[in-house]
């Protein structure tokens, strides 16, 4: 398997600050590489080392098999970037703007721009300034797919986007893998990463925690439930989520409505869900696998082994 | 899909709103002050006002000699009004071409692609020394246009080496407003540089006139290497347009060494 990017001790400081301590990543060619962290944790830094817009204080990177920074331009062209932070401003038309960046970027293959608009349901005809921000995204994600590159570098590539839209652009994702194309992109959304990604990278305050494939993450994730259940007293209901071994941080509160219960199931989400399924459940609420709880799981059990 | 001089070509492409207004304001100084040479600098009353004046006035503004059609058109557009434009518009279009594109966050997007900072900075130079040159070369046909009717007895040989001081000015500003925008990536810092150096040029110059003693200061001035040696009047300085020029190009020389060698602001 040959690696599309990778990282050496990649270091990025800013005078005191350390933006990247270090990181080493290898990312397959042909797969889709998620990094997830908070905000400022290095994922739009380690980007912009890899397209070479900064350049690292020490460590190395390659790729596509090169050196970003002394195969430059030619390198660049083999390379879709989305930029985190798009600002896309000026008078042109969307279409005007591609033809732009299609001429300083690999070749662009006829009708490969109209296809991807339509797909996202863009309107290239539209002044670049006057595009909502989501469709200001989209602009930028069209940019970045449009001459087929080796490697698509994606920042937050979701941001913006109406859920329709984030659903297309996912499948263009998973396209873009079985077409042999190696996709690097970041979110801060869990399950973003998990419908796309093969592999995650956990990356917080400059260091990659745990990179794991997404299988395992998601059997690690956490998910915040909570139950309202009409007919069962506190002790019968305790009794019954008792036997879930999942189940963590239970809280039992008489409510208006009958007993609130609250809590955390840890992976596998079945057992709680038959556990209630005796009672009379009111209201029922499953929260997003929440990533920095997930973090700190990951990081913690990381320590203990 | 690539062609020659994409950036180039684009940087032209966006600013061509912006051209026009700025070939306006040229069309509309020249116009206004030079069809009235007649009644204005070949005017005696006009010169006996000025002598009214206080000299250090009259030579702090260049008006001392007004009595021919060059030194009017000298003092009213080239050395003044034209002046003001043409640096406004240098350091306008010199600090967007970088520090402006960089703090917008477009610069990153560009950079990311096929393209090398090198490239980036020499045809963004290129596309702004373009607007300008457009400028001179349009102050210079709407003066060859007035130049009989208005009896300015300006010599074509003399209103080129005007213009190219003229445009020399432009181009420093621009380069300075270039080369500071690629080391600090700040388009206040490019502003203040370029408009600044114009500025200051002239305050030295207008020291300069005022006694035969301070006349050394000219020397210091970038206004002085274009102006002192009265082209319009004398034809072309030759040392002086090689000092602009010479700035100018070293100036885009630390502008793409410095683009080159630091990380884009975030």
């Amino acid at each position: 398997m040959t690696l599309a990017l990778e990282t050496r001790a990649l270091t990025k400081r800013y005078g005191r600050r350390t933006a990247l301590h270090g990181i080493d990543l290898a990312v397959e060619s042909g797969t889709v590489f998620g990094v997830i962290g908070p905000n400022g944790a290095g994922k739009t830094t380690t980007m912009r080392l890899l397209l070479d817009i900064i350049r690292p204080t020490a460590g190395t990177a390659r790729v596509l098999g090169e050196d970003p920074r002394s195969c430059g331009a030619a390198l660049r062209r083999r390379i879709g970037f989305l930029p985190g932070e798009l600002r896309l401003e000026g008078r042109v038309t969307g279409r005007a703007l591609l033809t732009h960046y299609a001429r300083i970027s690999g070749p662009v293959a006829p009708g490969a721009i109209d296809r991807l608009a339509q797909r996202l349901d863009l309107d290239l005809s539209r002044q670049v300034r006057k595009l909502s921000k989501g469709n200001k995204q989209k602009l930028g994600i069209v940019q970045a797919f449009m001459h087929e590159p080796a490697l698509l570098v994606l920042d937050e590539p979701t941001s913006g986007l109406d859920p329709l839209v984030q659903q297309e652009f996912l499948a263009m994702v998973r396209e873009a893998r079985d077409n042999g194309q190696t996709v690097f992109l970041s979110s801060h959304v869990l399950s973003e990463i998990q419908q796309a990604a093969d592999t995650v990278a956990i990356l917080r305050a400059g260091r990659i925690i745990t990179v794991s494939d997404v299988a395992a993450l998601r059997a690690t994730a956490l998910r915040r439930v909570a139950v309202t259940i009409a007919d069962a007293t506190a002790s019968a209901l305790r009794t019954a989520l008792a036997r879930d071994a999942h189940l963590a941080e239970l809280t039992i509160t008489e409510g208006a409505g009958g007993l609130s219960v609250h809590g955390t199931v840890e992976g596998d989400i079945d057992p709680f869900v038959k556990a209630i399924a005796g009672f009379r459940v009111t209201d029922l609420r499953v929260e997003e696998p929440d990533l920095e709880e997930s973090v700190i799981g990951l990081y913690a059990r990381e320590i203990g082994e | 899909m690539s062609t020659v001089l994409p950036l180039y070509r684009r940087a032209l492409g966006d600013s061509w709103r912006s051209l026009i207004a700025w070939s306006l304001g040229v069309v509309a100084a020249i116009g206004l002050y030079v069809p009235l040479f007649p009644s204005i600098g070949g005017n005696p009353d006009v010169q006996a006002l000025l002598e009214t004046l206080p000299p250090e006035l009259v030579n702090a503004i260049g008006y001392d000699s007004i009595g021919t059609g060059s030194g009017y058109v000298h003092s009213t557009f080239y050395g003044l009004i034209g002046f003001v434009l043409i640096v406004i518009a240098a350091t306008s279009w010199s600090t967007t071409a970088i520090a402006g594109d960089e703090e917008s966050g477009s610069l990153e997007l560009t950079l990311a692609h096929g393209v090398t900072r090198t490239q980036v900075v020499l045809e963004r130079t290129a596309a702004v020394l373009t607007r300008l040159l457009w400028l001179a070369v349009l102050s210079m046909l709407l003066v060859l246009a007035f130049n009989d009717s208005a009896g300015l007895e300006i010599e074509f040989g003399n209103l080129l080496a005007e213009a190219a001081a003229f445009l020399g000015l432009a181009t420093l500003s621009a380069s300075l407003g270039l080369a500071v925008g690629a080391l600090t990536g700040r388009r206040a810092y490019a502003t203040s540089a370029a408009a600044g150096i114009a500025v200051l040029g002239y305050a030295l110059n207008a020291i300069a006139n005022q006694s035969a003693d301070l006349d050394w200061l000219h020397s210091w001035s970038p206004y002085g290497w274009a102006y002192a040696e009265l082209p319009l009047q004398n034809g072309a300085d030759w040392p002086g347009l090689a000092l602009l020029y010479g700035a100018s190009v070293a100036l885009t020389a630390v502008a793409t060494l410095a683009l080159n060698r630091r990380d884009l602001s975030p």
